[in-house]
């Protein structure tokens, strides 16, 4: 996956694009595998620290890292 | 104003600075120059009732009434005549010295060298398919965005993913026999860059005098199995008092210490039989006066090449760099005079004829490369940059001329400041630790302390600021305590309180393990090195701490 257009910094955005792609190829396939006939609208991942929210399609990934008010 | 015949009225205007004016205006001209005279007491005898006119009542008579003027005792305004004394922000002088771009050449690869992946700019790609993507996802982000920032779903949740360590606990308690039958005490200790090894470094540090005492260099490797507390894996003898060590932050061999001498010696402790590299001998150019501590900096052009800085009480701050056979060579030098401190806060006057400022601590910035900060024996840190130019007005030879690095000086403590630490969080913040007992949280921008904290009735040997939670730090203190301080819950008292020696004799340093960070060592007078497991509540970042740590930097502690 290749970062078109992002704003942080450059490694990050490499490091974030390599992970997140294989995380939602997983994801995918593994609602895929419980039902076929469902697949994968949206994947968020919380941590301590901040929320990732990831938008999958066919050819693009939309990737968002939001900071939620604690 | 209507003069009815002949009557005399008068006018009094108040200006607005206080002036009472009285002007009369009567019916002859010639007692106009009475009146009307700034600043003189002016009595306008107004003659009441006035003159009759012929045969018409006069039912509203204007009383003229006696006049006071009061002198006016306003002087002239005085320009407020200001100048400049000092200015905190330097001119910011850059030069390229060189690019660092290196050239590769590859010998042999065993892998394929993956694809460099670039960021693509926009316009290279297929625009339209993009646009209908974007169109298309928009919608369902901004609602989730906007449905994350309100929702409450997860506050409180915590997970542990590790089991949760309450207490601090002592992890190991080394020492050498022989060094301790000798009295001595740990002057400092040091991890390596794996955090595997731990050295420490045996001295006396309230010797006054010169001393010939022998000394040790020891390091226990604490990873390995079979590790026995009295036997240090590799143990260096010293001819002179170490009082400083540092590890090389890249090679996990390598180790740097100063000597009470005022030599700087780098020794490699993975060969036991002559682990001696580097020394700078007792040339014009060593320090005259006992080294208090040791760093390795980065070469500026070369990152992996370090080299070695070094302070004394001498007033010198000398950069190291190894040549050739064995021998360390001054390659840069700084020396810190008192005429040449910037006046940012009173300094007190030194004694006459001393003019160096004896230097017993040094910290680096972790986000500014050029920029730390020193401890002096005056009490008062000071900000310096390895990047002055101005020369020193020293007298003392030296082969490389000496430069004057000051930029800003702090309040001072009341006594020597012996530790400082820079936070690896914040540029702008740095720890003190002084024998007067207590810690001062500096910003770099003022003068004064944002806060100041009493930890002992003693001196303060060292202090540290822990390399995972921002707002937590650690001291060691005279009464033989290490004393873990957690900002978030409490900035008056600290959270932990460490008792390492029985009868309390003094705790003389303290370092954080950066590897594995639950580890903290600590040396004492006794000889011993203890090494403290944190519990988890000191080494997991909690949710908010950049941010309380930004607030605490703008406000001082509440």
């Amino acid at each position: 996956m290749i970062p078109i257009r992002t704003t942080l910094d450059n490694s990050t955005t490499v490091q974030y694009a390599g992970l997140l792609h294989q995380l939602t190829m997983k994801a995918k396939s593994t609602v895929r595998d419980i039902d076929p006939q469902n697949d994968l609208t949206f994947l968020r991942i919380r941590s301590k620290k901040h929320e990732i929210m990831v938008a999958p399609d066919k050819e693009y990934l939309l990737i968002v890292i939001q900071n939620p008010c604690e | 104003m209507e003069a009815q015949g002949a009557t005399v009225t008068s006018q009094r205007w108040t200006g607005a600075l206080g002036r009472a004016v009285a002007m009369a205006m009567p019916l002859s001209p010639w007692s106009l120059r009475r009146a009307g005279s700034a600043g003189a007491p002016a009595l306008a005898a107004g003659r009441a009732g006035g003159v009759k006119g012929p045969g018409r009542p006069a039912p509203l008579l204007d009383e003229t009434l006696g006049v006071v003027s009061v002198p006016s005792q306003w002087r002239g305004v005085q320009g407020i005549r200001g100048e400049t004394k000092s200015c905190q922000t330097a001119s910011i002088a850059t030069a390229e010295a060189s690019a660092q771009a290196q050239t590769h050449a590859d010998a042999q690869i065993q892998t394929e060298t993956p694809e460099p992946v670039a960021v693509v700019p926009v316009s290279q790609h297929d625009n339209p398919r993009l646009v209908a993507f974007l169109q298309r996802v928009e919608a369902m982000v901004t609602r989730e965005l906007n449905k994350n920032w309100q929702s409450h779903a997860f506050d409180g949740f915590v997970v542990n993913w590790t089991e949760p360590q309450q207490t601090v606990s002592c992890l190991h308690t080394l020492g050498y026999p022989p060094a301790q039958g000798q009295g001595l005490h740990v002057t400092s200790i040091s991890w390596n860059a794996t955090g595997s090894v731990l050295a420490c470094a045996y001295g006396r540090l309230d010797d006054g005098d010169w001393s010939t005492l022998k000394s040790y260099v020891c390091t226990w490797n604490l990873d390995r199995r079979g590790l026995n507390p009295r036997q240090p894996s590799v143990v260096v003898e010293v001819p002179s008092a170490v009082m400083c060590l540092a590890f090389h932050p890249a090679q996990p061999s390598h180790i740097a210490g100063g000597l009470y001498s005022g030599e700087v010696l780098v020794w490699d402790v993975s060969r036991p039989e002559d682990p001696l590299l580097w020394r700078t001998g007792l040339t014009d150019d060593t320090h005259t006066d006992p080294v208090y501590q040791v760093l390795w900096l980065p070469e500026p052009r070369h990152s992996h090449h370090f080299q070695v800085l070094s302070v004394a009480t001498d007033g010198k701050v000398l950069l190291w760099q190894g040549v050739g056979a064995g021998q360390l060579q001054l390659s840069k030098g700084f020396a810190l005079v008192v005429q040449q401190l910037p006046r940012s806060t009173k300094v007190k006057k030194p004694p006459r004829g001393e003019t160096e400022v004896g230097v017993t601590a040094v910290a680096f910035s972790s986000f500014d490369p050029n920029l730390f900060v020193l401890g002096t024996e005056g009490g008062f840190p000071l900000k310096c940059s390895l990047a002055a130019e101005v020369l020193a007005l020293t007298r003392m030879p030296s082969s490389v001329s000496l430069r004057a690095p000051v930029q800003f000086t702090f309040s001072p403590h009341g006594g020597p400041v012996y530790s400082v630490s820079c936070s690896p969080f914040h540029r702008n913040l740095f720890l003190s630790a002084g024998t007067d007992g207590h810690v001062h949280l500096y910003s770099m921008l003022q003068a004064q302390p944002l806060t100041s904290l009493q930890l002992s009735q003693k001196y303060l040997f060292a202090v540290r600021w822990s390399p995972v939670r921002p707002l937590v730090f650690a001291a060691a203190s005279g009464e033989g305590e290490v004393q873990l301080f957690d900002l978030q819950k409490n900035s008056q008292k600290p959270t932990v309180s460490i008792a390492q020696t029985q009868d309390g004799s003094p705790v003389y340093c303290l370092e954080f393990n950066s590897q594995q960070t639950q580890l903290l060592a600590a040396g004492d007078a006794k000889g011993t090195v203890k090494v403290w497991q944190l519990s988890t509540a000191f080494t997991e970042q909690g949710p908010r701490e950049t941010e309380d740590l930004d607030q605490l930097a703008v406000e001082g502690a509440t």
